[in-house]
């Protein structure tokens, strides 16, 4: 399942960098294989197993044995959190264009999609938990932050 | 051998431990510098021009055929012929020698043994194989019983997947008896052993640059004169003819006929450079340090249970090669697993020796080759690297 989020991960850095076609194009391979019902003979699935688990060696061979055991079950786990976040992110561009608000029609929630968020941010100060001084327009305190 | 003083030949080896030589062994700084030297001083064609940088590089080029005549003990600087490599001038062999029947080991690179096979398939040619012993050494008595009409025994000096070479002495004796050709592959016994070409009495012997510390994309194919003089160039151009016409041409001397086109002259004087380097250090101690390094390997990888080593028990049979398998676990993660964790460089898989992997079942190997820098702090650092690995793999 590795070789699912390459595919995904290098597949948008490709975008920008031909370094990584090559990899996206060897992720897509894997997955067009699995997906197919056959084992993925780029060895990339192996290779960044052997990668992850080697850099973990490093710091901790307890948590490098735990990872390798169950490096199938991480892969599942990391799949299905960046298909969820991508799911989210999707809606909340699609918001962002069609109601100029991540969050839907009518939300006054901070939307860090919209640089209109970071405009004033610097420029105010907080007064207060709750309260901010802005030069100009309004703002709201955000965890110490001032943000519009 | 002074070994801080080699190792600081080889910078690289601050940073990593580099435990793949029998595919390509590290250069040391004397030879990029020669190499450079050829770029940067007299970066000119050899072999055709009469100015000044011309001549330089035929003379270089000259030194570097001596360099390989001495280390090798070779009767004439002309029974060398530059190839890019060990594989080209196997080709070159088997696309301009006539034969009927050839022998080889069940241990042969692809590079000696799918020429073959292509020649059996479209000119129907005989081909037999030797197969080892169960220690993986060459089994003579097998190969007397085949001997018989055979006109071309090619066969791996040293294996690349054990490190385990052949009686060569004793083959060539049986194969001379027999009326039959000899050609060696000694990609791996060049850079590690003492090689007497005129007392080995072979007739065709083949190496590569990139393995005895020379530069990529050289190699050479050495023959005896009257052999040389058998094949038919199957590559021809500038400088391998003397004169042409619209109709016919003449052919160059041994060894031009076979050099067509421009040479990779920083190569050449690379290699040259190396074999100078190779015989200040001397063969002899170079084997005797693989020995050494390798014998703290073989000692700690025995300890560890569930390891296989591949080839015979005694490692003064496999001086720079230690192959091993560990359980059925995948190959490839071993060796990537010790790459990322202690920076220790090893090749994984079928070492382009699939046959044999095939022939016994199994999906490759992990191999540890060593070559004059390697010391004993990184046969050390190998078996408690991998030892770390293997709590991690289980």
């Amino acid at each position: 399942m590795i070789c699912v989020i390459a595919m995904i991960v290098f597949g948008i850095l490709g975008i920008f960098s031909v370094k990584y076609r090559t990899i996206a194009k060897e992720s897509f391979e894997c997955v067009f294989k699995r997906i197919t019902l056959r084992p993925c003979t780029t060895g990339l699935d192996e290779r960044l197993k052997g990668q992850i688990t080697g850099k973990l060696m490093k710091k901790s061979p307890k948590v490098a044995a735990f990872t390798y055991k169950h490096f199938e079950v991480f892969s599942w786990f990391f799949l299905i959190l960046l298909i969820g976040s991508l799911i989210y992110s999707g809606i909340s561009a699609y918001n962002l264009i069609v109601y100029e608000n991540c969050h839907g029609p009518g939300s006054d929630e901070v939307c860090v999609f919209n640089p209109e968020t970071y405009a004033n941010e610097g420029n105010c100060e907080c007064t207060s938990d709750t309260d901010c001084t802005c030069p100009e327009g309004t703002c709201t305190c955000l965890d110490g932050q001032c943000v519009s | 051998m002074n070994m801080d003083k080699t190792r600081k030949d080889f910078p690289v080896l601050n940073k990593i431990i580099y435990l793949d030589s029998a595919c390509m062994s590290l250069k040391p700084i004397q030879v990029i510098e020669k190499i450079n030297e050829y770029y940067k001083d007299y970066p000119g064609c050899g072999g055709r021009g009469v100015h000044s940088i011309s001549k330089k590089v035929d003379e270089e080029c000259l030194n570097a055929r001596k360099q390989i005549q001495k280390l090798l003990n070779i009767k004439n600087e002309e029974q060398i012929v530059f190839t890019k490599n060990t594989t080209e001038a196997l080709n070159l062999v088997y696309n301009s020698l006539k034969f009927k029947k050839v022998i080889t080991t069940d241990k042969e690179h692809n590079s000696n043994l799918v020429p073959v096979l292509r020649l059996k398939k479209e000119k129907g040619i005989k081909h037999d194989i030797i197969f080892g012993n169960k220690d993986n050494t060459f089994n003579l008595e097998e190969f007397q019983d085949k001997i018989k009409d055979t006109q071309l025994v090619s066969m791996v000096h040293t294996s690349n997947l054990d490190g385990t070479t052949i009686p060569a002495k004793e083959i060539i004796k049986i194969a001379h008896e027999n009326n039959s050709l000899v050609m060696l592959d000694g990609a791996q016994s060049a850079p590690h052993k003492e090689i007497d070409l005129k007392k080995m009495d072979v007739d065709l012997f083949a190496c590569s640059g990139h393995k005895m510390l020379g530069p990529t994309g050289i190699g050479m194919l050495y023959g005896k004169e009257e052999v040389l003089e058998k094949l038919d160039p199957f590559i021809l151009g500038g400088e391998t003819v003397t004169n042409s016409t619209y109709e016919s041409y003449t052919l160059e001397k041994i060894p031009n006929r076979f050099e067509a086109g421009l040479q990779h002259y920083a190569g050449i004087i690379g290699l040259g450079e190396a074999c100078n380097y190779l015989r200040k250090v001397g063969m002899e101690n170079i084997t005797n340090q693989e020995i050494k390094v390798n014998k703290i390997i073989d000692d700690g990888l025995r300890n560890i249970d569930g390891i296989n080593i591949i080839g015979p028990s005694d490692v003064r049979l496999r001086p720079g090669i230690t192959s091993f398998t560990y359980k059925n676990k995948d190959v490839h993660q071993i060796a990537l697993l010790l790459d990322h964790s202690k920076k220790i460089m090893m090749r994984s898989g079928q070492h382009c020796v699939h046959s044999w992997f095939n022939n016994h079942n199994l999906k490759g190997s992990v191999r540890a080759s060593l070559y004059l820098y390697n010391n004993e702090d990184d046969a050390h650092k190998l078996v408690d690297g991998l030892k770390d690995v293997i709590k991690v793999i289980g």
